[in-house]
C-alpha cells in the first residue's frame, strides 16, 4: 500500500473507533479514566507521526512494516503515558495497547475494504469510489541503468555460423506447436 | 446456459475474459441484479483466454500479489484464502514479506467460483460485438450488433473489456513467419511450443514472458541466448512501479499531458525483469552449465539454415555477435498495443472520429471514449488500451481499479440501491468460503520468490 498523508490520518481515525469504544467501556466498568485517555493519547501521537515522520520516510508500506510501526508506537506511547502520569500500570497499559492494536488491525484488514470498495486503492483515503482528480504533483522519477560493455561468451561463439554445426542438432523439430510443417511425403 | 436472444441491459460488457468477471461481480456486489448485466462473448468461462496463455507460457504462479483476486471487495486476499483453504500459515507470512504470488490453478478456481455463483454464464450472450451505435432517444443508450450486423441487444452503459490486440513480433520476424521455410521456427512466447533437449534458442525480450521461456527451455536441457534490445532493464516485481497501482501514483500520472503519459509508459513498460528465486536459480544453473547467455542486439537478417534458422545480430552496445545458427527464435514481445488492430475499435475510430495518437485512444480521465461517453450512459475502456489513463490497466489490480469505478458510475446513473454492509459482508464471505473450498481441490504451486 502507498498511503497518502490524508489516507494515513483518515485510516488512523477510523481504525481507532473500535478501540475507543473498548476503552470507554473499560473506563465505565472500572472507573479508571486511564483507558480512554490512553486511546486519546495514542490517536494524537499517531496522527502526529502520520503527518510528519511516516509521510516523509515511508512511501510504500509493506504489511510487515505495520507490525514494526506498532512496536515503535508502543514504546513512544509508554513513554508519553509515563510523562503524562496516566493512571494505568505498565502491564495494564501494555495489555490494553496490544488488544487495541489487534482490534484496529482487524478493522483495517477486514472492515475498511467492505465499508469502502476503493479504500485500499485510494491510499487509505475514504474518497468516493471515483476517478482521480489530477493534482499538479511531481512526476515519478525513473533512472535507466546502463551496464558496461562486456565480451560475448562461449554460447555465442558456439552458436556462431563460423563453426561446424553438430550433426545431432541438424534435424531438431521446430519449436512451434501451432505451425508444424509436415515432414513426410505428400499425400497421393 | 447462456442467453438465447438479445435483451435490454443496464450494463453491457463487450468481452468475456477476466475484465468481464470483475465488472460483473462488482456490479452485482454494488446492487445490480445479475440480469441487468449482459456479457458478450463466445467463451463459456472467463478464464478460458488467460488459461490458454498461461499454459503456453508454462506459467505456474502470477506475477501479481495477494490482493489481485476476483472477489468484489479487497478482503480476504489470496494469501488469506489459501491459508484458510490449506490450513497453512505460510502464505500469510510470505504475503507479509511481499513474497507471495497466487498460483495459476488457485486464481482459475476462484474466478470460476465467482462466475458460477453470480451467474456470469447465464447472463452471457454468445456473440462477438462487431458494432456499437450511440442512440440519444428516448434516453441515451447503445445498440449492439454482432460481426454479421445482427442486432444483439441494447444497453445503457457499455464496458469495452476486449483484452489485448494480436501477438506482436519485430517486423523482420513477422515477415519471416509468413515464409514457410522459416515460419515455424519463429514462435511467440504466448503460443504453444516445444523445446528440444539439445536445441539452441534465442529468446527476445526481458519481460515475464521471456523469463518464463528462459526457464522452460533450460528445464528441458536446451541452450538459450537471451537477446535484449537495450542494456539491463530495471528490476521490478510488478510490471509498473508499486505506487502507480494506487491513488498516489495514478493522480500524478493523470496529471501529465497525454504525450508525456505515452512517453512515460514507453519507459516503464519497455522491459522490467521480475526477480524470482525459482527463475534466478534456473538461470544461474544454466549459466554455470554454459547453457545460458545474455547479449544486447537486434536480429537484422534471417534465413533458413542447417540448424533451422540462421540469424544475424547487430549490436549498438558492443561488437556484433554476427551470424548464428539456431533451432528457433522465441519472441517475448507481447501484444500489439495499437487500438487499430481491434476491428470494433477501428470501426468506432473511423465512424465516430474518436481521437487516436500513436495507436492509442485519447481516453478521458475516466477511461471514457471521447465523443461517445456520457455520465448518464457510459462507454468505458479497460485493459491494455486504457493504460494511457491507468498505467497498470492490463493487470488484475488495474482491471479492478477501472471496473469498480465504472460499476459505481453506472450504479450512480441508475440510482441503484446499494447493498447494506452486512449484505456485502455476507456475499463476500460466501464467495470466499466457496473459493477456499475450490482451492483445496487444485494443485498447490511452488512459490518462486
Amino acid at each position: 500500500m502507498c498511503p497518502t498523508t490524508l489516507g494515513r490520518v483518515q485510516t488512523r481515525v477510523a481504525i481507532l473507533i473500535g478501540p475507543a469504544l473498548f476503552g470507554l467501556l473499560l473506563t465505565l466498568l472500572t472507573g479508571n479514566v486511564g483507558f480512554i485517555v490512553t486511546i486519546g493519547v495514542y490517536l494524537l501521537m499517531g496522527v502526529a507521526l502520520d503527518l510528519t515522520l511516516y509521510t516523509l520516510v515511508i512511501r510504500w508500506q509493506p504489511p510487515w512494516l505495520t507490525f514494526v510501526l506498532g512496536v515503535g508506537e508502543f514504546v513512544i506511547l509508554a513513554v508519553l503515558l509515563n510523562i503524562l502520569q496516566v493512571p494505568l500500570t505498565f502491564p495494564q497499559a501494555a495489555l490494553f495497547y496490544w488488544v487495541s492494536w489487534i482490534l484496529a488491525t482487524l478493522t483495517r484488514i477486514i472492515v475498511l475494504p467492505l465499508v469502502s470498495l476503493a479504500w485500499l486503492e485510494n491510499g487509505g483515503e475514504f474518497r468516493e469510489t471515483g476517478w482521480s482528480i489530477p493534482p499538479a504533483l511531481e512526476p515519478v522519477p525513473l533512472i535507466a541503468q546502463v551496464e558496461e560493455e562486456r565480451p560475448y561468451g562461449a554460447l555465442v561463439r558456439e552458436f556462431s555460423t563460423v563453426r561446424e554445426i553438430p550433426e545431432e542438432i541438424r534435424n531438431l523439430p521446430s519449436p512451434s506447436g501451432v505451425r508444424r510443417i509436415p515432414t513426410g511425403p505428400p499425400p497421393d | 446456459m447462456p442467453l438465447e436472444g438479445p435483451r435490454d441491459s443496464s450494463i453491457a460488457i463487450v468481452g468475456d475474459g477476466f475484465g468481464s468477471a470483475i465488472v460483473f461481480a462488482t456490479a452485482v456486489y454494488l446492487g445490480f441484479r445479475p440480469d441487468q448485466v449482459t456479457i458478450y462473448g463466445t467463451n463459456d468461462n472467463p478464464v478460458n483466454t488467460y488459461q490458454q496463455f498461461a499454459f503456453n507460457l508454462g506459467q505456474t504462479v502470477l506475477r501479481s500479489e495477494s490482493e489481485s483476486h476476483f472477489l468484489p471487495a479487497d478482503w480476504p486476499t489470496f494469501a488469506q484464502l489459501e491459508c484458510w483453504s490449506r490450513g497453512s500459515p505460510s502464505p500469510m507470512f510470505r504475503s507479509i514479506g511481499r513474497k507471495y504470488n497466487p498460483g495459476v490453478p488457485d486464481i482459475l478456481a476462484e474466478v470460476t467460483v465467482v462466475a458460477r455463483r453470480l451467474g456470469w454464464n447465464d447472463n452471457r450472450f454468445p456473440r462477438h460485438v462487431g458494432w456499437l451505435q450511440r442512440e440519444h432517444r428516448p434516453s441515451p443508450h447503445f445498440l449492439l450488433f454482432d460481426e454479421e450486423a445482427n442486432y444483439i441487444g441494447r444497453a445503457k452503459h457499455v464496458m469495452l473489456a476486449m483484452g489485448h490486440g494480436p501477438l506482436s513480433f519485430p517486423p523482420l520476424l513477422a515477415k519471416a513467419r509468413e515464409d514457410p521455410p522459416t515460419g515455424d521456427r519463429i514462435v511467440q512466447a504466448y503460443e504453444p511450443k516445444v523445446y528440444a533437449p539439445d536445441g539452441r534458442y534465442v529468446v527476445i525480450g526481458a519481460g515475464i514472458a521471456s523469463v518464463n521461456e528462459w526457464a522452460n527451455a533450460l528445464d528441458v536441457g536446451a541452450k538459450v541466448i537471451s537477446l535484449l534490445r537495450n542494456p539491463a532493464p530495471d528490476e521490478q516485481d510488478l510490471n509498473t512501479p508499486r505506487c502507480l497501482f494506487e491513488a498516489r501514483g495514478i493522480d500524478v500520472f493523470q496529471g501529465l499531458p497525454f504525450e508525456q503519459r505515452i512517453a512515460f509508459l514507453g519507459k516503464i513498460l519497455k522491459g522490467t525483469t521480475p526477480k524470482r528465486r525459482g527463475w534466478a536459480a534456473r538461470v544461474q544453473r544454466g549459466v554455470a552449465e554454459g547453457r545460458f547467455e545474455q547479449i544486447i542486439g537486434e536480429i537484422d537478417r534471417l534465413e533458413p539454415g542447417p540448424a533451422g534458422l540462421r540469424i544475424h545480430i547487430t549490436s549498438r552496445h558492443g561488437p556484433d555477435p554476427g551470424w548464428l545458427d539456431v533451432t528457433g527464435v522465441i519472441s517475448g514481445t507481447g501484444f500489439v498495443k495499437s487500438v487499430l488492430t481491434v476491428p470494433l475499435l477501428r470501426r468506432l475510430v473511423e465512424h465516430y472520429n474518436v481521437p487516436v495518437e500513436e495507436g492509442r485512444l485519447k481516453l478521458r480521465t475516466n477511461c471514457g471514449i471521447p465523443g461517445l461517453d456520457m455520465a448518464v450512459s457510459r462507454l468505458c475502456m479497460m485493459g491494455i488500451f486504457a493504460n494511457t489513463v491507468i498505467p497498470h490497466g492490463d493487470t488484475i489490480a488495474g482491471l479492478k481499479y477501472i471496473g469498480r469505478r465504472f460499476a459505481v458510475d453506472c450504479a450512480r446513473a441508475e440510482r441503484v440501491r446499494q447493498r447494506s454492509f452486512f449484505a456485502r459482508l455476507g456475499m463476500q464471505l460466501s464467495l470466499a468460503g466457496e473459493s477456499a473450498r475450490a482451492m483445496k481441490t487444485v494443485r498447490r504451486m511452488e512459490q518462486l520468490a
